[in-house]
């Protein structure tokens, strides 16, 4: 039911999916706490070794490392970054024109097309909809503010 | 995965929330590899010391009992740390009569409604149904 293969990709796979998010988060120029946040559950997930994290962080201080990334990563790790770097973008509440610009790439990498691109972000807006019931569900504080494209 | 108020708690609250996935995670006596990713997401966005990390992976090992879990737990993270063991709970599939008889403990502690673990595997429901959109979206991409 869980269903995400990002962890079944090769470890070296993982470092690039968790290294182009890291480039994602910090396209705007500023990383903010949810950012953060959904960058660590991404790196979870994938379940990449907590000593690869370590170095993968400081790719948040390296952010030139964009062309080597997408002409070695797969298709598969690409497809992988770009649903989860759509969520990623989001997490501040807002797409910065950067991380679109970023987003953009990795889609033309990918061989993703723009009305595909866009079907990503309209199944993020759905996604924070679920999110936001559950938040409203548990009776927890709503997060100020909501996406906005 | 989307941002939430969890990054908001102070670190002990973090930690207890942690505690509570772990002890969900060894519910079954097993961990499938889901649970797992699962738990190591949630881990990651609790946002927790590497140490405080590596506690808690070897408590999947010897979990500790689910009233010392609930102990350090406020009703904030409590809720929080229920909705997400919902969450892991359903992630290897199905919810089983153990996990589901200690979400209803969980539940019972905080003072919930008699019905919120229904409610919460229902949003759960909904939630594996955008994630399989997602992931159906992604194998439309590869044409």
């Amino acid at each position: 039911m869980f269903c995400d293969g990002v962890a079944d990709l090769d470890a070296s796979e993982r470092a690039r999916y968790a290294d182009l998010l890291v480039l994602i988060a910090a396209a705007d120029g500023e990383l903010v706490r949810e950012e953060i946040q959904l960058l660590e559950g991404f790196m979870g997930r994938a379940m990449v070794h907590p000593e690869a994290r370590t170095s993968i962080r400081q790719g948040l201080f390296d952010t030139n490392r964009l062309s080597n990334l997408l002409k070695n990563a797969e298709q598969e790790t690409l497809r992988y970054v770009l649903r989860d770097g759509v969520l990623l973008a989001a997490a501040d509440g807002d797409y910065d024109r950067r991380e679109l610009r970023i987003l953009k790439k990795i889609a033309a990498a990918a061989e993703v097309g723009e009305d595909e691109l866009k079907s990503l972000f309209d199944w993020v807006s759905r996604g924070w909809e679920w999110h936001a019931d559950g938040i409203n569900l548990a009776k927890l504080p709503a997060r100020k503010g909501s996406l906005s494209e | 995965m989307l941002p939430d108020t969890l990054q908001n708690l102070p670190r002990s609250e973090r930690y207890a929330y942690a505690r509570l996935l772990a002890y969900m995670a060894r519910v079954d006596e097993e961990i499938t590899v889901d649970e797992l990713a699962m738990f190591e997401q949630q881990l990651g966005k609790a946002l927790l010391s590497p140490n405080q990390r590596e506690v808690l992976r070897r408590s999947l090992k010897s979990p500790p009992s689910l009233e010392e879990c609930l102990e350090g737990l406020g009703p904030e993270a409590g809720r929080l740390a229920l909705r997400d063991a919902v969450l892991m709970a359903a992630s290897d599939g199905t919810v089983d009569d153990d996990e589901l008889e200690v979400l209803k403990e969980i539940a019972d502690h905080l003072g919930l409604v008699p019905d919120a673990v229904q409610q919460l595997i229902e949003w759960t429901k909904i939630g594996y149904t955008w994630m399989q959109d997602g992931y159906d979206l992604l194998n439309a991409l590869q044409g």
